[in-house]
């Protein structure tokens, strides 16, 4: 990586590195373009990395971002900067000037990711990775296939004694305990937005009563507690009990399509619930699944997959939202409803249930700030002068294909802008 | 769609609720939040998500002999957990204004008072009749300098003897003004209820071979009915306006104990007054029924200024919708109240020019609250009463489903 400074003119900055901003800025490197890719996270891959698996093909994660790794790797227009954020933005289209922040990694390039320090640092940190469903070393691997490959150290999470240890486990050198926060700026043309989304909070749902049960997750630690490298191995268990669910049941529209949350529908969730079903069903072939839902969207294609899922007689599909949630003793938790089409009230206990969280733009509180134009609902407009594209899911809520769609768009957008 | 059902709609019912405060009702998409977070909504069938529906696709039969739709209290619940601000308490607070004029006799004067409109109307009619009694009874002149007895209005004893036992005219006007108002509203919302009744029963699609004597309607669904309302056991398990309860109770109440000290007063005034002197007089403030009265008006007052408040603040909050039904009639409770004591307290201090103009807005108001009742929102103390009697009767044994 060369000094930053020194990038030539029509050079686009891509903000966020999960699979719209890998798209966007391997699309504006191959055809000649310098980008500066910058990532919040140690890693990138974003919240497609967090999946188990990911439509349109249910393909694992390291399908499609193993590829697009060994493109940037392949290509050295492509400067990635991860724990980087913007600090501010001035200019205008064609020379913007971006002033961004890393944040130190402790961890330096001759890491090989041995392992070796975390196995001698003692203390631990909530691994946010998985949603705070296990506990990783305070030194440590963000995730099996991170890119890049090294470790990170949560120096908060750590006592003075594993600092020390961690320094001396390591034989390469990597440990800079003194590395500090650094600050700079970047000339660019074009400033592609591919910020994505987070889970809507779980708790504002009030009604919900998230933090009642354990037996309450989020479609989102659903991936994890499937994937083979989530806390559970890949075994579908109910948190702090490890139980085995016998029963399952999934909250659409939870806090979406919801004025009092999320207004808009977020469009991944229906199909999600499905997917996830077929990750119960490969492991618990019978168990009993219940679907609470306002309208099921399986656009295109999908429809086939919810009619094979629907052929299921060991899943029940209720039109009606979840309004209410219990906690019960044995640890399971009773879904209370109306069923819409018979007009009765419903009391469904069981084991897991799932709520279908949507997806909030992660920009949406920061936008102000850096003088993006954002819609009512926080995702951002593309500036009208050209020099500010949205992608992916900091544009509109949206599937993997549709969000590569969109980084391609936002990544011609941007070559269009640097050339003026 | 062979089997399809046929949807003949009212629109004219749809335009009526969407003028009465139901705006909002096109705006759900039937998702159900509402039946499950409604604290009054039962587990076998709740509500209020079928009648959004009924009332989109304009269901008034079905709508207007709905208990459900009088058993809601309007507590905003359903409101405020709707994703779609759709109001669903609002519209069934616009299906029961409409309930109360379906049902209302003479239909004519239901209509009249339903409108904002015809609040000119409303309040002229009751004026010009006590405005007669005022004219008739020889008032129209300067208070005399004697003592503010409003039994004689502007007048004295000394122009116009009294007429019989000591009574005035002016009393017996009032008198024979005021018993008949009463009891055609009583008659009036008989009417009105008897028919929901048997619209609700048609619905119910029961067997009628069993059908529980008076004295088993009386004490086995009204009764028990009554006990829930005076307790308010439904409105306090509503968890967005709990402050309601603070208001509605002693409304309730001082309405309950003012009908008590009028009765009383009237017994004792007009009634026993012909035979012995000196009772038609203004009872004394020490006496217990005096007491009673003067508490039961400022709990009044304060009671319904709670309700008032209440509805501005969840008018602010966008929790509700303002509309000329629930407005007039917490205007005119209040008016009833302040005018009332207001002329209690200028007749004390010895100011007749206000005593006598309070205590005519006074007549005026009363008079309003007796023959709108059966129509305004005030019904709902008769209907609602009704409607849970209802209920009880729907879950007893009397109202077994016909078989297949």
């Amino acid at each position: 990586m060369t000094d930053e400074r020194s990038a030539p003119a029509g050079a686009v900055l891509v903000v966020g590195g999960g699979i719209s901003g890998l798209t966007a800025a391997l699309e504006a490197a191959e055809v000649g373009k310098d980008v500066f890719l910058i990532e919040k996270n140690p890693y990138l891959g974003g919240r497609v990395a967090q999946l188990n698996q990911y439509f349109p093909k249910l393909c694992p994660p390291s399908c499609g971002l193993e590829i697009n790794f060994q493109r940037i790797k392949a290509n050295r227009r492509v400067r990635v900067y991860t724990m980087t954020e913007v600090k501010s933005v001035t200019g205008g289209p064609g020379k913007y000037q971006v002033t961004l922040e890393s944040k130190p990694r402790f961890i330096n390039n001759n890491c090989t990711a041995c392992g070796a320090c975390a196995d001698a640092c003692p203390d631990e940190r909530d691994n946010d990775f998985n949603f705070g469903m296990n506990k990783s070393k305070a030194v440590y691997k963000p995730h099996d296939m991170a890119f890049p490959m090294k470790y990170v150290l949560d120096k908060n999470a750590c006592s003075d004694a594993g600092l020390q240890a961690v320094k001396d486990a390591c034989k390469y050198d990597a440990v800079e305990l003194d590395m500090a926060a650094k600050e700079f700026t970047v000339d660019v043309s074009a400033i592609v937005w591919a910020t994505g989304w987070n889970p809507y909070d779980p708790t504002k749902m009030t009604n919900l009563k998230y933090d009642s049960s354990n037996a309450i997750i989020t479609n989102m630690m659903m991936e994890r507690l499937a994937a083979p490298n989530g806390p559970t191995g890949g075994k579908i268990l109910r948190p702090g009990d490890n139980k085995e669910p016998a029963s399952f049941a999934f909250v659409q529209c939870a806090g979406s399509r919801d004025e009092n949350h999320l207004e808009y529908c977020s469009y991944i969730c229906c199909m999600a619930s499905m997917k996830h079903i077929n990750y119960i069903r490969e492991q618990y072939p019978t168990a009993k699944i219940t679907v609470f839902y306002i309208d099921l969207r399986t656009p295109g294609k999908y429809e086939k997959f919810r009619e094979k899922l629907m052929s299921d007689a060991n899943i029940t599909w209720v039109k009606g939202k979840v309004a209410d949630i219990v906690a019960e003793a044995d640890g399971s938790v009773t879904l209370i409803a109306e069923n819409a089409v018979t007009g009765d009230k419903i009391k469904e206990t069981v084991d897991l249930a799932i709520l279908a969280t949507g997806m909030e733009p992660a920009a949406k509180a920061q936008a102000a700030a850096l003088g993006l134009s954002v819609d009512s609902n926080g995702f951002i407009l593309a500036d009208a002068e050209g020099g500010m594209v949205s992608a992916g899911c900091a544009k509109k809520a949206a599937d993997v294909v549709t969000c590569g769609q969109s980084a391609t768009a936002a990544a011609m957008k941007a070559i269009q802008a640097s050339r003026r | 769609m062979a089997e399809g059902m046929r949807v003949e709609p009212d629109l004219e019912f749809i335009k009526y609720l969407k003028s009465a405060g139901g705006d909002t009702l096109k705006k759900c998409y039937q998702c159900a939040t509402c039946s499950v977070v409604c604290p009054l909504s039962n587990d076998t069938k709740p509500f209020p998500r079928k009648e959004m529906i009924w009332a989109q696709w304009g269901l008034k039969d079905k709508l207007v002999a709905d208990p459900d739709v009088m058993l809601c209290h309007q507590c905003g619940d359903c409101t405020t957990h709707c994703p779609r601000g759709a109001k669903p308490g609002d519209v069934l607070g616009a299906i029961r204004a409409y309930a109360y004029i379906h049902y209302g006799f003479p239909s004519g004067l239901a209509k009249l008072v339903s409108q904002g409109k015809n609040l000119p109307l409303i309040i002229a009619l009751p004026a010009l009749v006590i405005l007669a009694v005022w004219w008739l009874s020889g008032g129209m002149t300067l208070p005399a300098a004697d003592a503010i007895d409003f039994g004689m209005f502007f007048d004295s004893h000394k122009d116009h003897p009294t007429i019989i036992g000591g009574l005035t005219l002016n009393v017996l006007l009032i008198d024979a003004i005021f018993v008949p108002a009463l009891g055609f509203a009583i008659f009036a919302a008989y009417k009105g209820v008897s028919k929901m009744w048997r619209d609700m029963a048609a619905q119910l699609e029961v067997k009628t071979e069993f059908r529980p004597s008076a004295k088993q309607f009386v004490t086995e669904f009204l009764v028990p009915s009554i006990k829930e309302i005076l307790a308010h056991k439904r409105f306090k398990e509503c968890g967005t306006n709990q402050n309601r309860v603070n208001g509605h109770l002693p409304l309730l109440l001082s309405f309950i104990a003012l009908f008590v000290v009028t009765t009383y007063g009237m017994i004792r005034k007009d009634i026993l007054g012909m035979f012995i002197e000196g009772m038609h007089g203004p009872i004394p403030l020490a006496d217990p029924f005096k007491v009673l009265a003067n508490i039961s008006a400022i709990a009044l007052i304060v009671g319904v200024g709670i309700l008032w408040m209440n509805r501005a603040h969840a008018e602010e909050e966008n929790n509700a919708t303002p509309t000329f039904y629930d407005w007039f009639l917490i205007v005119k409770i209040m008016t009833v109240g302040v005018t009332g004591l207001s002329a209690e307290l200028t007749r004390l201090i010895g100011i007749p020019v206000l005593a006598y103009l309070f205590y005519f807005m006074h007549l005026v108001s009363v008079l309003m609250l007796f023959i709108y009742m059966p129509y305004t929102k005030f019904a709902h103390m008769v209907y609602r009463t009704f409607a849970m009697a209802f209920e009880k009767y729907r879950e007893s044994g009397f109202a077994q489903k016909i078989e297949g």
